[in-house]
C-alpha cells in the first residue's frame, strides 16, 4: 500500500496492511488515532502523563490483536475508544476518592450561569469546564466527553461504554446538569459577580 | 435567574453551557511529539515478521518420496523403451527416424558399421 493511498485507507483496511507487515500503515493509524485518544483520555483522566500511559497501552492491544483482526466486526476507532475508555475506568478506580460531585447533593444554584460564561476568558472556561469535569462521577464524565466533546453519536457511546442507547442519553444529561451546577458553583472562583 | 424552573432559563443554561464545550473542542488537549514519535516506534517494533514455513518430519519424508517415485519411474519407462526396441523392433520401426538412407550418416561416420540398421 502506498503512502497516498494508506491516508485515505479506511482504518480496517490498515490494520490488515499492519499485520501484513505494513510499518507505514501502522504509523498512518497512530496519527489518525492517537490524538483523539489522547485527547480523550486527557479529558477524563485530567493527566496528561496518565493519558499518555492510557494511550500507549491501547495501541499495544491494537497491534496485539491486528493479525486477528477480522474486517465487519466493529469500527477500529469505536474498538480503540472502549479500550482507552477501560482502561482509564481502571486508572479512576486505583485512584483515591477524590470527592466527586454527586448529582442529587448539589443545591439548586440561583446565579447566571449564561452571565458567568459570557465574563470568562477563553482560558478560564477551558480550564471550568475542565475542573467541573473533573469533579463528575466516572461514567457520566465519560459519557459527556464523548458525546459533547468527542462529537461521538449515541449508538457509537453506547457500544464504546458497553450500555444500551437510553443509559448513553440518562449519563450525558445528568452529567450535563452536574456541569451546570458545578460551573456555577465556581462562579466566585472565576472572578463572577453576582448581579 | 433560577434556572431549571422555566423552559427559557433552561434554554440559556443550555446554550452557555453549549459554548464551553465549543471552546474545549477548540481547545483539545494535544499529544506532545515526543509521545507520538514513541506510539511510532512501537508501532514499527510490533509489525508482525513473516513467520518462515519449517518443514516438518512428515512433509520432507513425503518430498523425498516424490523424488525417488520420479526418478524411478523415469528410468523405468527409459529401461522398458530399450527393452521393447531390442525384443519387437518391428513394433516400434514406424517410430523410428532412421530410414534406409544412411548416407548422411556414412560419410561422416565412415568406420561404422551400420548394416544392422538395413535389415
Amino acid at each position: 500500500m502506498d503512502q497516498s493511498t494508506e491516508t485515505e485507507a479506511p482504518d480496517a483496511a490498515l490494520l490488515v496492511a499492519f499485520a501484513n507487515g505494513d510499518p507505514t500503515a501502522g504509523q498512518v493509524l497512530v496519527a489518525r488515532l492517537g490524538p483523539r485518544l489522547f485527547a480523550y483520555a486527557a479529558r477524563v483522566l485530567g493527566d496528561r502523563a496518565e493519558a499518555e500511559d492510557v494511550v500507549q497501552e491501547a495501541m499495544m492491544k491494537l497491534w496485539k490483536i491486528a493479525p486477528d483482526w477480522r474486517q465487519g466486526d466493529a469500527k477500529v476507532s469505536t474498538w480503540m475508544y472502549r479500550v482507552t475508555a477501560n482502561l482509564c475506568t481502571d486508572r479512576l478506580r486505583r485512584r483515591k476518592t477524590r470527592g466527586a460531585v454527586d448529582i442529587d447533593s448539589i443545591a439548586e444554584p440561583e446565579a447566571d450561569l449564561q452571565s458567568a460564561v459570557e465574563q470568562m476568558t477563553e482560558k478560564d472556561r477551558a480550564d471550568a469546564l475542565q475542573g467541573a469535569l473533573d469533579a463528575l462521577p466516572d461514567r457520566q464524565r465519560q459519557a459527556v466527553v464523548l458525546r459533547h466533546i468527542e462529537g461521538l453519536s449515541n449508538p457509537e457511546i453506547a457500544g464504546i461504554m458497553d450500555i444500551g442507547v437510553e443509559a448513553v442519553e440518562s449519563l450525558t444529561a445528568r452529567g450535563k446538569r452536574a456541569l451546570k451546577a458545578a460551573l456555577i458553583g465556581r462562579k466566585d472562583e472565576l472572578g463572577y459577580e453576582h448581579g | 435567574m433560577n434556572w431549571g424552573t422555566n423552559m427559557d432559563s433552561n434554554k440559556t443554561e443550555d446554550t452557555a453551557l453549549e459554548s464551553l464545550f465549543d471552546v474545549a473542542r477548540s481547545n483539545q488537549p494535544e499529544p506532545g511529539p515526543d509521545f507520538l514519535a514513541r506510539l511510532n516506534a512501537d508501532a514499527v517494533a510490533a509489525v508482525p515478521r513473516p513467520v518462515p514455513v519449517k518443514k516438518t518430519r512428515e512433509v520432507s519424508i513425503f518430498s523425498r518420496l516424490k523424488t525417488l517415485f520420479a526418478a524411478s519411474g523415469l528410468s523405468g519407462a527409459a529401461a522398458l523403451g530399450i527393452w521393447i526396441g531390442f525384443v519387437m523392433p518391428d513394433l516400434v520401426a514406424p517410430f523410428s527416424m532412421v530410414t534406409e538412407d544412411t548416407t548422411g550418416i556414412t560419410a561422416f561416420m565412415s568406420d561404422a558399421d551400420f548394416s544392422v540398421l538395413s535389415e
